[in-house]
C-alpha cells in the first residue's frame, strides 16, 4: 500500500497524515515545493515528486508514467481532501483500476466505505489492485518518530497531456467561509434555540470570535440551516479547539462527530444533559436570551437580525 | 378563452376527488398543488374513514395505502393519576368493506391524486395559487407563483385547506375568529411492529384508535393515540385561545401526555420520528363560508368541513365527499354552460342531502360542549373518582351505593345539577 | 456553446425509496442554472441522468426550466466509473460539462473527475464561484484549510459546483405543463457490476491517539473518549446577562477573545 499525497506550495492536505499512516508510513508526496513538506513523524519512507503547479491531468499522467511504485502497489491511497478527491479518479482511470472513494478503513483485502450520507458502512473485498481515498479524521495517527527516508524525482517538465485549468491565485482561509470540517472554532445550535433567526444571530456571534456555525440534526431537518452545517455521525465530523453549544442536548450521534475540543461551553436549561457533562463551562440559562445578551455585549457593531 | 375547463387548487383529499370526478366526466382539469408532491405538507391525526370512496373507487381497499385497519376503538378519560377507558373492538372492521384505517397523508394523498391523474387530470406540483382572476365580478381562473403563471378556467374549485386564501379572496367568508380554531400537534414515534402488536393487543394489519379526554395539561382540548404499522401517532388538539393563555408549548403538553401513567407504558421507548403541527377549523357549521360563488366552489377544510367534535375528529372523509359533490356540481354546470353561482347550486344541495352537512348539524353543539370548562376540567375528575370509589374495597366499611358516590363527587367537583342536566341533554342531542 | 449537465436523481435521505421522496441536490440545480446562464440565448444545454424510470420527473423539470435536450441513460446502482462512461458519449463535443459537487445522497464526488479523464478535458471541481463574464472562464474552487483557489478554465472542461453558486430559476406554468407530458429520450445503459457488499449501520472507527502526555487521569479520560477536555466544574445557573458576561470572560481567559473586549 502506498499513499499518494497531492501538495501545493509545500502544504499537506487535510488527512495526509492519516492516509500515510494507513499505508504504514509509505508515501509519494507529489506536487509543488515538495521539498518544503514537513514529514517527520508522519512517514517512514517518502518519494518526493516535484510536479509544479496543480494540473490534475498532467499530474496523473506524470505519476503513472514516472513512478514505478504506483504500478506495483496493490493499494494507492489518497486523502479524501479536495485535491485528493479530484486526483484519485484520474489515477484510477489512467491505471485502469477500481476506485473506492470515501473509505474509513483500507487494507488490500478489505475496504470500508461510509455511504448513504454516513448512515451506512459498506464493506467490500477488492479482487485486485485498486485506488482509494480515505476520509480525513476517521483514524487518528501515531508518530513514526524518526524523519523518513526520502528520495526525490523531478517531473515538473512533463508535457501536459490533457487540457488543464490554470491556477491564477490561492486565497488564504477566511473563517466565515471555512468548511465546517476544518474550523478551529465552532458555535453550535440545537433544538433549544427557538427560531430560525437565532441561527443568523449565532452566525453574527460566531463572526465576532472567528468561528463557524454548526447545528444538530434536529435543526438541519427543520431546514433552519443547511445540511452542510450538521455536526455528527451523519453530518460533518469536526475537530475544533473551541466548541460552544447553545441548546444542544449532546446526543451521541452529535458528540461522536465532535472530535475532542480543548474547550467546550454549553448553555442549556437542563443541567444534567450530556452536553453539560462534557462542558468546561456549563451554564444553566436560556440559550436564546443569552445569545441576545452576547450580541448586545460583543457587537455594539452587530445589528440583531430580525429586530 | 379558458385554458382549461376547471382548475382545482390543492391536491388534498378534497381536491383529488373533485379532479377525478371532473376528469371522468370528460372535462380538462388542472390540479394545482403547492407541495413537491400531494400530501407532502399535510398532517393529521391519522385515521381515515374511506367508505365514501365506494362509488368513486370500488374496492378501494385493494390498493389504498393504509397502515392498519382500525378494529379497536377506545375512549379514555384521564385525570392526573386516573384513567377510565371504554374499549370496543370488532372483527368486522378488519375485513371488507372495512370502517376506518390509519394511513399516512403523503401516501394517502399521493394515491388519491394518482387516481385523478389516471382519470386524465393534470397534476402540477410545486405551484401555489396566489390569487383569483376575475372578470366582471366572476371568477375566471387563478394566478400562480410561476412565471407567466395565470391560468384561466370556467370553474375554480378551492380545496386549499384550512384558512383558505382563495375562499377569502372570493369574499365567501365572513369575519374569522381565532376562537373557531384549534391547533393539532402530533408526534410520530417509531416502535417495532411486534412491540406495537403486543402492547395494543392486535395482530397483522389490525390497529387501534384511542381518543382521549383530559391529559392536555389543563388546556382545553383532546388527545389521541393511533397505531400505524411500525409507528405510533400521539398528539393533541388544543383550543387556541386556551393555549395562548396558558403559555404552555404544545410540545410540553405532548410530553406531559406521554408521561401519564396510562399512556407511558404504551409509548415507552418510541423514538420521535417526526413532529408536526397544524391548525384545525373546529367550529363546524358556525364558521362555514358560502360554498359557491360565480365560477368558484369551496370544498373540504377550505369550507371548514372538518368535524372536530371531541371524540370525533373526521375531516378527510368530509373533504373527499365534498370534493366529489363539488366535482359533480361543476360537471353539471359545465354541461349546462352556466358556471355562475346559480349554475353551481347543485353543490350545496348535495351537501345538504348527505352526511356532510347533516352530521355537522347534528353535532353542532358538540365542539362547544366537549371543549367547555365543565367537560374539560370537572367531569373527568368526577367520573374517575366515582368509578374509583365504586371499585374500591374499603372494608370494613360496606360498599356505598353508586348514586350516593356520584352525588358526593358531583358536589365535590362543584357541578350544579342544572348544568349537568343541560350538558347531558346537549350530549344526547349530539351524540345520541 | 454546447453544455452538458449531469443530474443525479436520488431518494431523499432516510426516506422510502419512492419517487415522491426524491430529487436532485441543490448542487445539481446550481449546475443547471450555471449552464443555462453560460449558454445564454442560442446555446444548447443537454441534461443527462443515469437512473431508473423515476428520474424522468427530474428531467421533466429540467425541460421546463429551459434545457434544450434531456436524456436518461437507463441504469441503477452503477459505480462512478460506469456512470462517467455512460455519460461520456453524450457529453463529448460539449464546451463544458457541469456537475453538482455532490448528489443528494452524497456519493463520492468521483463522477466529474472520471468524466474529465474520459473526455480528456480539464477539470475544476468543488467550485464556490463562477465568473461567467470572463474568457477563459474564471472560477473559484474550495480547497482545504479554508483556502480558495482561483482558476482559469479552458474548454473543454468538466466543472462541479456547490449549491450556493446559483439558484435554479422557476419554470413557467406553460412550460411546466408541456414538460409534464413530454416524452423523455431513454438510451440503454450498462448493467451494474456484481459486488459483494456487506452493509451495516455506520460505526465510527476507533481513533488512534498520541499517548497522553499527562498522568493517569488524562489516560483514563482518553480511554473514556472525553478527549482532551480538562476536568470541569459543575453547571452554574446564571441569568442570561450574567451568562453572556461569563462566556465572554471565559473566552477572554482562554484567549479566544482579545483581553480588551466588552
Ligand atoms: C441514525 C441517526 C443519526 C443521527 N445523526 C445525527 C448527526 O449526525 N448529528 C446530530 O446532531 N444528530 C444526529 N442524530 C440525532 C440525535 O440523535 C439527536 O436527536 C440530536 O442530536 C438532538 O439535537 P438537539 O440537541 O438539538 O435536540 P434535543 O435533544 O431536543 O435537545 C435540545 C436541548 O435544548 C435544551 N433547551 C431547551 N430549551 C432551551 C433553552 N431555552 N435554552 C437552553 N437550552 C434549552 C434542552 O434541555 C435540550 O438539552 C442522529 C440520529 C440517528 C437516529
Ligand atoms: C392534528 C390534526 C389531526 C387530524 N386528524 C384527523 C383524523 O384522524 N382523521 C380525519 O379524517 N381528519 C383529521 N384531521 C382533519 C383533516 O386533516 C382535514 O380535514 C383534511 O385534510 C382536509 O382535506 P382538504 O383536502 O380539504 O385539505 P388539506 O388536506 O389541507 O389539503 C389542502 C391542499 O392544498 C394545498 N394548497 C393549499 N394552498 C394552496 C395554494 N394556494 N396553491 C396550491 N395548493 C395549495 C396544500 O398543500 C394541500 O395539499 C386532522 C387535522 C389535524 C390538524
Ligand atoms: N447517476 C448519475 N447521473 C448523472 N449524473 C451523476 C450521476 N451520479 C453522479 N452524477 C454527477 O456527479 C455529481 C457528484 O455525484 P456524487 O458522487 O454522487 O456525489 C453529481 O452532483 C452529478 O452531477
Amino acid at each position: 500500500m502506498i499513499a499518494v499525497i497531492p501538495v501545493r506550495d509545500g502544504v499537506l492536505p487535510a488527512g495526509a497524515d492519516e492516509a500515510i499512516a494507513e499505508c504504514d508510513g509509505r508515501a509519494v508526496v507529489a506536487g509543488s515545493e515538495t521539498a518544503a513538506v514537513e514529514l517527520t513523524g508522519i512517514a517512514r519512507e517518502a518519494l518526493l515528486v516535484e510536479l509544479g503547479d496543480v494540473a490534475f491531468g498532467r499530474w496523473a499522467a506524470a505519476l503513472c508514467a514516472g513512478v514505478a511504485e504506483l504500478g506495483t502497489a496493490d493499494v494507492i491511497l489518497c486523502p479524501h481532501s479536495p485535491d485528493g478527491r479530484d486526483l484519485a479518479p484520474r489515477l484510477a482511470f489512467t491505471l485502469d483500476r477500481p476506485l473506492y472513494a470515501g473509505a474509513t478503513r483500507v487494507t488490500p483485502a478489505v475496504v470500508q466505505l461510509a455511504r448513504a450520507g454516513g448512515r451506512e458502512l459498506h464493506e467490500v473485498h477488492p479482487a485486485g489492485a485498486f485506488v482509494a481515498t480515505l476520509q480525513p479524521g476517521v483514524r487518528g495517527v501515531e508518530s513514526f518518530g524518526e524523519p523518513p527516508a526520502v528520495r526525490t524525482i523531478d517531473a515538473s517538465d512533463v508535457e501536459p497531456v490533457a487540457a488543464d485549468a490554470t491556477v491564477v491565485d490561492v486565497l488564504p482561509p477566511d473563517a466565515r467561509t471555512m468548511d465546517l470540517a476544518e474550523a478551529r472554532r465552532i458555535v453550535g445550535g440545537g433544538a433549544g434555540l427557538d427560531a430560525p433567526v437565532r441561527f443568523e444571530m449565532l452566525a453574527a456571534f460566531a463572526a465576532e470570535i472567528d468561528a463557524t456555525i454548526g447545528a444538530t440534526r434536529v435543526i438541519t431537518d427543520r431546514s433552519w440551516v443547511h445540511h452542510d452545517k450538521q455536526i455528527g455521525t451523519t453530518g460533518v465530523v469536526v475537530d475544533p479547539e473551541l466548541y460552544l453549544a447553545f441548546g444542544i442536548s449532546g446526543a451521541v450521534q452529535h458528540t461522536a462527530g465532535l472530535g475532542s475540543p480543548d474547550h467546550i461551553v454549553s448553555v442549556n436549561t437542563d443541567p444534567h444533559c450530556p452536553m453539560m457533562a462534557m462542558a468546561d463551562l456549563a451554564i444553566v440559562s436560556d440559550a436564546n436570551a443569552t445569545l441576545d445578551e452576547l450580541l448586545r455585549r460583543l457587537g455594539g457593531l452587530v445589528e440583531r437580525p430580525g429586530g | 378563452m379558458a385554458d382549461v375547463d376547471v382548475v382545482v387548487v390543492g391536491a388534498g383529499p378534497a381536491g383529488s376527488t373533485a379532479a377525478t370526478v371532473l376528469a371522468r366526466a370528460g372535462h380538462s382539469v388542472i390540479l394545482l398543488e403547492r407541495g413537491p408532491f400531494p400530501g407532502s405538507k399535510n398532517m393529521y391525526g391519522g385515521v381515515v374513514y374511506p367508505r365514501i370512496l365506494d362509488q368513486l373507487h370500488p374496492e378501494w381497499w385493494e390498493d389504498a395505502p393504509i397502515q392498519r385497519w382500525v378494529t379497536r376503538r377506545s375512549t379514555m378519560v384521564l385525570t392526573d393519576d386516573q384513567a377510565l377507558t371504554v374499549d370496543f373492538r370488532s372483527e368486522k372492521w378488519g375485513r371488507p368493506p372495512y370502517n376506518g384505517a390509519t394511513a399516512f397523508r403523503p401516501d394517502w394523498d399521493s394515491w388519491l391524486a394518482s387516481k385523478a391523474q389516471a382519470a386524465g387530470a393534470t397534476l402540477v406540483c410545486s405551484t401555489t395559487a396566489t390569487g383569483l382572476l376575475r372578470e366582471r365580478g366572476r371568477v375566471v381562473g387563478v394566478t400562480t407563483d410561476r412565471p407567466e403563471g395565470d391560468l384561466r378556467a370556467d370553474v375554480v374549485i378551492a380545496c386549499d385547506g384550512v384558512n383558505s386564501f382563495l375562499a377569502k379572496d372570493a369574499g365567501l367568508y365572513g369575519e374569522v375568529d381565532a376562537a373557531n380554531y384549534t391547533v393539532g400537534v402530533k408526534e410520530t414515534l417509531g416502535l417495532p411492529k411486534e412491540v406495537i402488536d403486543e402492547r395494543f393487543a392486535v395482530r397483522g394489519r389490525e390497529g387501534v384508535d384511542i381518543e382521549i379526554l383530559g391529559g392536555t395539561g389543563g388546556v382545553n382540548g383532546g388527545a389521541f393515540l393511533y397505531t400505524n404499522f411500525d409507528t405510533l401517532a400521539v398528539g393533541c388538539v388544543l383550543k387556541l385561545p386556551a393555549l395562548a393563555a396558558q403559555e404552555l408549548r404544545p410540545e410540553a403538553i405532548i410530553a406531559g401526555l406521554k408521561r401519564h401513567p396510562a399512556i407511558a407504558p404504551l409509548v415507552e421507548g418510541g423514538d420521535v420520528a417526526e413532529y408536526s403541527a397544524h391548525v384545525i377549523p373546529e367550529a363546524g357549521l358556525a364558521m362555514m363560508p358560502k360554498m359557491t360563488g360565480d365560477g368558484i366552489l369551496v370544498a373540504g377544510d377550505a369550507a371548514a368541513m372538518c368535524l372536530a367534535a371531541g371524540i370525533w375528529l373526521e375531516g378527510v372523509n368530509f373533504a373527499m365527499a365534498s370534493g366529489i359533490y363539488a366535482g359533480e356540481a361543476a360537471a353539471e354546470a359545465l354541461a349546462a354552460g352556466d358556471p355562475s353561482a346559480a349554475g353551481l347550486a347543485g353543490y350545496e344541495r348535495r351537501l345538504e342531502d348527505t352526511f356532510v352537512l347533516r352530521d355537522h348539524r347534528k353535532l353542532r353543539r358538540a365542539p362547544g360542549l366537549v371543549l367547555s370548562d365543565r367537560v374539560q376540567h370537572l367531569y373527568p375528575e368526577m367520573i374517575a373518582n366515582t368509578v374509583e370509589r365504586m371499585f374500591r374495597v374499603d372494608n370494613p366499611a360496606p360498599k356505598p351505593g353508586l348514586r350516593a358516590i356520584f352525588n358526593s363527587e358531583r358536589k365535590r367537583a362543584g357541578i350544579k345539577l342544572a348544568d349537568l342536566a343541560r350538558d347531558a341533554r346537549d350530549g344526547l342531542r349530539s351524540f345520541g | 456553446m454546447r453544455i452538458t449537465v449531469c443530474w443525479k436523481w436520488v431518494a431523499v435521505d432516510g426516506a422510502d425509496p419512492d419517487d415522491r421522496w426524491a430529487g436532485v441536490s441543490p448542487a445539481d440545480e446550481a449546475a443547471l442554472e450555471t449552464a443555462l446562464t453560460l449558454a445564454g440565448n442560442g446555446g444548447e444545454v443537454t441534461v443527462v441522468t443515469v437512473g431508473a424510470t423515476g428520474s424522468d420527473a427530474g428531467l421533466r423539470r429540467a425541460t421546463a426550466v429551459g434545457a434544450t435536450h434531456v436524456i436518461r441513460v437507463d441504469g441503477e446502482g452503477l459505480g462512478a466509473r460506469d456512470v462517467a462512461r455512460a455519460i461520456a458519449p453524450i457529453a463529448r463535443g460539449s464546451d463544458y460539462v457541469l456537475c453538482g459537487d455532490y448528489s443528494l445522497d452524497r456519493g463520492t464526488g468521483a463522477v466529474p473527475a472520471y468524466l474529465a479523464a474520459e473526455l480528456g478535458a480539464a477539470q475544476a471541481l468543488g467550485l464556490v464561484g463562477v465568473d461567467r463574464t470572463r474568457v477563459p472562464l474564471r472560477v473559484v474552487r474550495r480547497l482545504d484549510g479554508g483556502r480558495r483557489e482561483i482558476l482559469d478554465v479552458p474548454t473543454p472542461a468538466v466543472l462541479s459546483v456547490e449549491g450556493a453558486v446559483a439558484r435554479l430559476r422557476r419554470a413557467g406554468l406553460a412550460e411546466t405543463l408541456s414538460a409534464s407530458t413530454a416524452t423523455i429520450e431513454v438510451v440503454a445503459g450498462p448493467r451494474p457490476a456484481e459486488h459483494d457488499v456487506v452493509v451495516t449501520p455506520y460505526r465510527p472507527r476507533a481513533r488512534m491517539l498520541p499517548p497522553p502526555s499527562g498522568g493517569t487521569l488524562a489516560r483514563v479520560r482518553d480511554i473514556l473518549d472525553i478527549g482532551a477536555a480538562p476536568a470541569h466544574g459543575d453547571a452554574v445557573t446564571l441569568d442570561p446577562p450574567e451568562a453572556a458576561q461569563r462566556i465572554i470572560d471565559q473566552l477572554r481567559e482562554w484567549r479566544y477573545l482579545p483581553r480588551d473586549t466588552a
